[in-house]
């Protein structure tokens, strides 16, 4: 019952998650490669996006302070980390991403800043509601891993 | 592995395979290398392409990728990198790929821009993924494998007749690359077009059976102005259009350029496959320069090896000698080679190819490795020196045009060159010899001054082993080819059985020069070998062989008997090292010649080492008197003795002795060495002036790929060769400086 309850619930999170934009279906892909081989493939996988990802904003974050106008760096960094968001399906903060990168083209530094502000802020939010999601999923115990929507 | 297994030449040695040649579980198993330095992207790749049951290896930077690709030759089957890198470019990585190993490449990118996919066409990617990469997208991509495959399987056939075919099929079993399966399509590689360079088909351009009439016909200068171009650009940045404008030439296009620079780039890399060049470190260069002097002193120009050829009668490579380019005599009809003694034996016919890397030592320039008649020379070197080498560069490395076939070295002979301390074992697979000759191909050599390094590690017995460098820079194309065949297939073949020489046969060609296909087959085998069994013994032989000083040519391999200086070039190096039993006497024009200032035809430096012929199986290396090619000078006392199997032939010459001491058994051995095996190593191919045979002074492990040498050999073709360093470096040879750049990788 616990178990179900848990599994119903770490499946409503996943869902919202998909529905407020969150996550797309590259996630499915993700999900996809977990099996017996490697049962914990997309926690480590995205907390190894998130731990490269926070490397990356923050040097995107001093090149704005440092070098506003190097564009082409920002866009470079940028461009790193919507490779990774896309990866593991991450579709706001890539969304974001992209938003920056017509910033850095258009040079608009305005722009860029305020792109950037709100992609700092998905990314964060989106960490923490994985967080949860993959602590629920523990719980609700390795081997029923309610991951995969009805596949 | 069955000979035709071939058809697949999958690089995967050792799977049981289908029709294709492709392991029954296929794809499964497809060797993939992944480059991206996106620690995420780069794990769900991974896992991916596991669930696809490919066998993954994945690289973060793109350096250490394209090292690892460099150093294990032949362990991938394709490789997927991301685009933007940030410590290379992702289509520069791909363009080095395409050039020096000739994998399929896939490229990956967040960006779907337009441009950016164009360029990934342009510069010759497989495909293009746009990230987030999906599994599906994955499933697939064996597909450009088979492809590729099967384009170099066809213009195999295409190039060459069915026997070179076969052959090349086998050098290529020879463990070697698929992407060399195509020795023979040298020349059509030669021709495909930037565009495609996806290894799509490459047409046929020319002449299919042999290269007889590329479109344009890569004369051993045209070659060498080119190589000069390409070093002044440095090699690896030369592109088409700048090195058409320094070579200004009129009527040549940049698309003849294009397609020539590529094989040059294949050349080269096959010939040093593992980058060895180190291998033939010095001791060659020394040797192979001074051997070279002037081609037209091939004296110890193996001679004999390109005797060996039968073809090639010493003379040629003696001609080589003296004449500046042509020296038609050493390849294929080596009249000149009289010098040398040259007894061909049959074997040693193939030595003509060996065109001397002496050569180079001719005066820089000399060593023209029959360029462009090397085709004849090769085939003469195969026995029937079809026309004579002009440009004794061709002795069985036919580098240019499409001796593809060259280096089929059928990996049943392994000839093993025995060079001064190390034999050589020149496995000269016949095929490629056979090939060479076949192909008629143009090997215009032209100048490219593929050094062979061939380190032949001093034995004590053997001092001559030239490791002949392979003049394999000269036509690195076609010694490419064969120097890659053979020396791969010497190297495969002998498996390190080599004789105390361990003739590292360092056959730099040139970068890029490598034969299409065809290297890569032989060089993936040769490298195998090679680079076990040569440079292991020290070259401490140094075999002077490319020292243009004087020591010209000395390609003699394998045992040379009495420390015979080092006949500086070994040129030749390229020595065909498996001149198994083959008969083809490949034209090698691997001589490392230098560059001679132009037409320089293949020099043979390398006398086709493989003459190891005589070796036999598995004991010595055959001892392809390297050496011999590159005894311009001297008189060379070719001493063509066919033991049993070895054909030995003494070069002596003076400063080239070229002994190519049949190794163990014999004793003796002569030089055989004549091909100049052009290991295919990396020949460097120096613009400058000969410089090196480059022939690493690593003695030839015997294999030397003497195609020519092979030829003659070929029966007896031992494996000897096993090892001939690949590595030769061509180092843009000048005759001059052989010496030094014997090393220059």
């Amino acid at each position: 019952m616990e178990y179900s309850n848990l599994r119903r619930q770490a499946a409503y999170m996943k869902k919202s998650l998909f529905d407020q934009g969150y996550l797309d279906e590259q996630f499915y892909q993700l999900e996809e490669l977990q099996d017996d081989v490697s049962p914990n493939f997309v926690e480590e996988v995205v907390t190894l996006f998130f731990r490269d990802s926070a490397r990356l904003i923050s040097n995107i974050e001093q090149a704005l302070d440092k070098c506003p106008q190097e564009f082409s760096k920002l866009n470079a960094y940028v461009h790193q980390l919507k490779g990774s968001s896309s990866s593991i399906g991450a579709s706001r903060v890539k969304n974001e991403c992209t938003l920056f990168r017509q910033y850095c083209d258009e040079e608009n530094l305005e722009g860029c800043l305020k792109s950037f502000q709100k992609m700092k802020r998905e990314h964060a939010v989106l960490r923490q509601k994985l967080e949860s999601y993959f602590q629920l999923l523990r719980q609700v115990g390795p081997a029923e891993k309610a991951t995969r929507p009805s596949m | 592995m069955d000979p035709n297994r071939a058809a697949a030449s999958t690089a995967s040695s050792g799977r049981p395979r289908d029709g294709v040649g492709h392991p029954p579980d296929f794809p499964a198993g497809l060797r993939v290398l992944v480059v991206d330095d996106d620690p995420t992207c780069l794990k769900i790749l991974d896992r991916m392409l596991r669930k696809c049951l490919y066998d993954v290896t994945t690289c973060s930077r793109a350096a250490v990728a394209l090292a690892m690709l460099r150093e294990r030759k032949g362990a991938f089957d394709l490789v997927l990198s991301d685009v933007y890198m940030p410590d290379m470019d992702g289509f520069k990585l791909l363009e080095h790929i395409g050039l020096e190993m000739d994998l399929p490449v896939i490229m990956m990118s967040a960006d779907d821009g337009r441009d950016v996919v164009m360029k990934g066409v342009t510069h010759g990617a497989c495909d293009y993924l746009i990230k987030p990469v999906r599994m599906e997208a994955l499933r697939n991509i064996w597909q450009h494998v088979v492809r590729k495959r099967r384009n170099e399987l066809k213009e195999l056939e295409h190039s060459g007749s069915a026997e070179e075919n076969d052959k090349q099929k086998r050098a290529l079993d020879d463990g070697d690359n698929a992407s060399s399966a195509s020795e023979v399509s040298w020349k059509n590689v030669k021709r495909r077009k930037d565009g495609k360079e996806e290894e799509e088909e490459i047409e046929e351009r020319e002449d299919p059976s042999t290269l007889k009439k590329p479109r344009v016909v890569w004369s051993v200068d045209l070659h060498q102005q080119f190589v000069a171009a390409v070093n002044q650009l440095h090699v690896d940045k030369a592109v088409p259009k700048k090195i058409l404008e320094l070579m200004n030439v009129p009527g040549l296009t940049r698309e003849n350029v294009a397609s020539h620079l590529q094989k040059y780039r294949l050349y080269l890399r096959r010939l040093n496959v593992p980058q060895n060049q180190a291998r033939l470190d010095t001791p060659y260069t020394g040797a192979s320069e001074a051997t070279f002097h002037s081609v037209g002193s091939f004296d110890g120009l193996d001679i004999q090896s390109l005797a060996v050829a039968g073809q090639f009668p010493p003379q040629s490579l003696m001609a080589l000698n003296s004449e500046p380019r042509r020296i038609t005599t050493t390849g294929i009809g080596l009249s000149s080679v009289d010098q040398i003694g040259f007894n061909p034996s049959a074997q040693m016919a193939n030595a003509s190819n060996i065109r001397p890397a002496m050569m180079q030592q001719m005066s820089n320039k000399q060593l023209n490795f029959l360029s462009g008649p090397s085709s004849s020379m090769e085939s003469g070197l195969l026995g029937q020196s079809q026309q004579p080498v002009p440009s004794y560069g061709n002795m069985g490395l036919r580098v240019s045009d499409g001796a593809s076939g060259f280096f089929s070295l059928p990996s049943s002979q392994r000839t093993s060159t025995s060079f001064s301390g190390g034999t050589i074992n020149a496995n000269m697979t016949n095929s490629l010899v056979m090939q060479m000759t076949r192909q008629g191909q143009q090997f215009s050599l032209s100048q490219q001054q593929n050094r062979i390094h061939i380190n032949m590690p001093q034995q004590p017995q053997t001092r001559g082993q030239l490791p002949n460098a392979i003049a394999a820079e000269h036509d690195s194309r076609l010694s490419t080819t064969m120097g890659h065949q053979i020396l791969s297939n010497e190297v495969s073949r002998h498996g390190s059985g080599r004789c105390g020489s361990n003739m590292n046969v360092c056959t730099s060609l040139p970068e890029g020069y490598m034969n299409a296909s065809s290297y890569g087959a032989v060089s993936q085998a040769l490298y195998a070998d090679f680079s076990n069994s040569c440079m292991n013994e020290s070259t401490g032989s140094s075999y002077p062989l490319a020292t243009g000083a004087g020591a010209t040519t000395f390609t003699s391999t394998g045992m040379l008997q009495d420390a015979f200086p080092p006949v500086g070039n070994v040129e030749a190096l390229g020595n065909s090292t498996s001149l198994k039993g083959v008969d083809f006497v490949p034209d090698y024009d691997l001589l490392s010649e230098v560059h001679q200032s132009k037409s320089r035809d293949w020099k043979l430096q390398n006398i086709n080492i493989s003459y190891q012929l005589a070796q036999q199986l598995g004991s010595k290396q055959s001892n392809i008197d390297f050496g011999s090619s590159l005894l311009a000078h001297q008189d060379p006392i070719a001493t063509i003795k066919d033991e049993s199997s070895r054909n030995t032939c003494i070069v002596r010459k003076e400063t080239f002795s070229v002994r190519t001491d049949i190794e163990r058994e014999k004793g003796e051995c002569i030089a055989q060495c004549n091909s100049t095996i052009l290991v295919e190593n990396s020949v460097r191919v120096k613009a400058e002036g000969m410089s090196d045979l480059s022939y690493q002074g690593g003695l030839f492990d015997g294999n030397i790929i003497q195609n020519e040498l092979m030829d003659v050999v070929g029966k007896k073709q031992q494996e000897g060769i096993g090892q001939v360093d690949p590595e030769f470096n061509f180092d843009g040879y000048s005759l001059d400086d052989i010496q030094g750049a014997v090393q220059k990788r």
